[in-house]
């Protein structure tokens, strides 16, 4: 039987991820911010994490980011956004595996030190995992073809990168986790009306933007 | 042992490897005022007074042809080859022929492509390897 709690919370988590990208990443960028550390530190993990805590669900993440990745394809600025896209999916499936591969769903608390740790390893290998996917689809999707060595070269830029959003996730995992102990659970008749009207917001405001930047 | 208890271990190899890899990173950075274009050196003024002017986007990015670069460096059979830009930070990129007649070099030593997405801009280049 289809949980339809876990659908809309995969809906709206993913919905929330994909504007921050499209939206909030877009004016990180503009501001000359390093944009994918503090998208990938702060916004996905931080909204991965807080849905992985609440639901105990494997697997939701990797809809999470197949639901963000989707909203993506509807802001097709910046680059390779098809690729960006599908970098986006592999972030959930990465912190699905993650998570899965360390049982973290058998234990109702963690330990602060493992949820900084958490938040390093998750943020890293998302971080480092997004990246990996960009430069390699990036060449695939144009006319320039992919180069092994072109990879290679870059390998130590990419691993450095990943250091300050891997510092971000530090912070925001056991943030969330804080958040967590506060209930914020909604009531159920409340659930429904506002997963949906959050999600339907997050998509209007990203489609809108869409056309108002083709149109001017 | 749990697995769980493997994590701040391999957080703590996380820190270490992306540590080095900056400090790696720092130091193997390239400064220099000249470009090794197809095995020769030149500055980016040089570059200028050989090459013919391009410009993209609606006047939007201005420099040099890429092709016409190869053409005047010395490049036979320049569709045979391809290209490798590479930049100070060794981020680097191969282009056809082709992409390189879409293509430009900045003042700023920047590649700049009508026909590729962002991630074939190539900053601060220090070399056009020819391969």
């Amino acid at each position: 039987m289809i949980n339809k709690k876990f659908i809309a919370g995969i809906i709206v988590f993913g919905s929330l991820w994909g504007f921050a990208e499209c939206i909030i990443g877009s004016l990180f960028r503009d501001a000359n911010l390093p944009a994918g550390a503090l998208m990938t530190g702060i916004f996905a993990i931080g909204l991965m994490t807080l849905s992985r805590v609440g639901f105990r669900q494997p697997g939701m993440q990797t809809g999470i980011g197949l639901v963000a990745g989707a909203l993506r394809f509807f802001n097709p600025f910046g680059g390779c956004f098809m690729c960006s896209a599908i970098a986006i999916m592999a972030e959930g499936l990465l912190f699905d595996l993650i998570w899965t591969g360390f049982s973290l769903d058998s234990k109702k608390t963690q330990s602060l030190t493992n949820q900084v740790s958490l938040g390093i390893v998750s943020t890293y290998f998302v971080y480092v995992g997004g990246y990996l996917v960009t430069q390699i689809l990036t060449p695939v999707f144009s006319s320039a073809s992919f180069h092994l060595e072109n990879l290679i070269a870059f390998i130590p830029q990419i691993l450095a990168s990943g250091l300050l959003a891997a510092l971000i996730g530090s912070v925001s995992v056991p943030v969330v986790f804080s958040v967590k102990r506060i209930d914020l659970a909604l009531k159920d008749r409340l659930y429904y009306p506002v997963t949906i009207g959050v999600s339907a917001v997050c998509w209007g405001i990203v489609i809108t933007n869409t056309i108002f930047i083709v149109w001017m | 042992m749990g697995k769980d208890r493997l994590l701040p271990i391999l957080a703590l190899l996380i820190l270490l490897t992306a540590s080095g890899s900056s400090f790696y990173v720092y130091a193997t950075q390239t400064t220099t005022d000249t470009l090794l274009v197809n095995g020769q050196r030149y500055t980016i003024d040089q570059l200028f007074s050989l090459a013919q002017p391009r410009v993209l986007n609606d006047s939007q990015y201005n420099g040099i042809a890429l092709d016409d670069l190869m053409l005047k460096t010395g490049v036979s059979h320049p569709e045979q080859h391809t290209y490798t830009l590479r930049g100070a930070d060794n981020y680097e990129k191969t282009v056809s022929w082709d992409n390189m007649k879409n293509g430009l070099l900045t003042k700023n030593r920047e590649s700049i492509f009508s026909d590729l997405p962002n991630a074939f801009r190539v900053k601060d280049i220090v070399t056009i390897e020819v391969k």
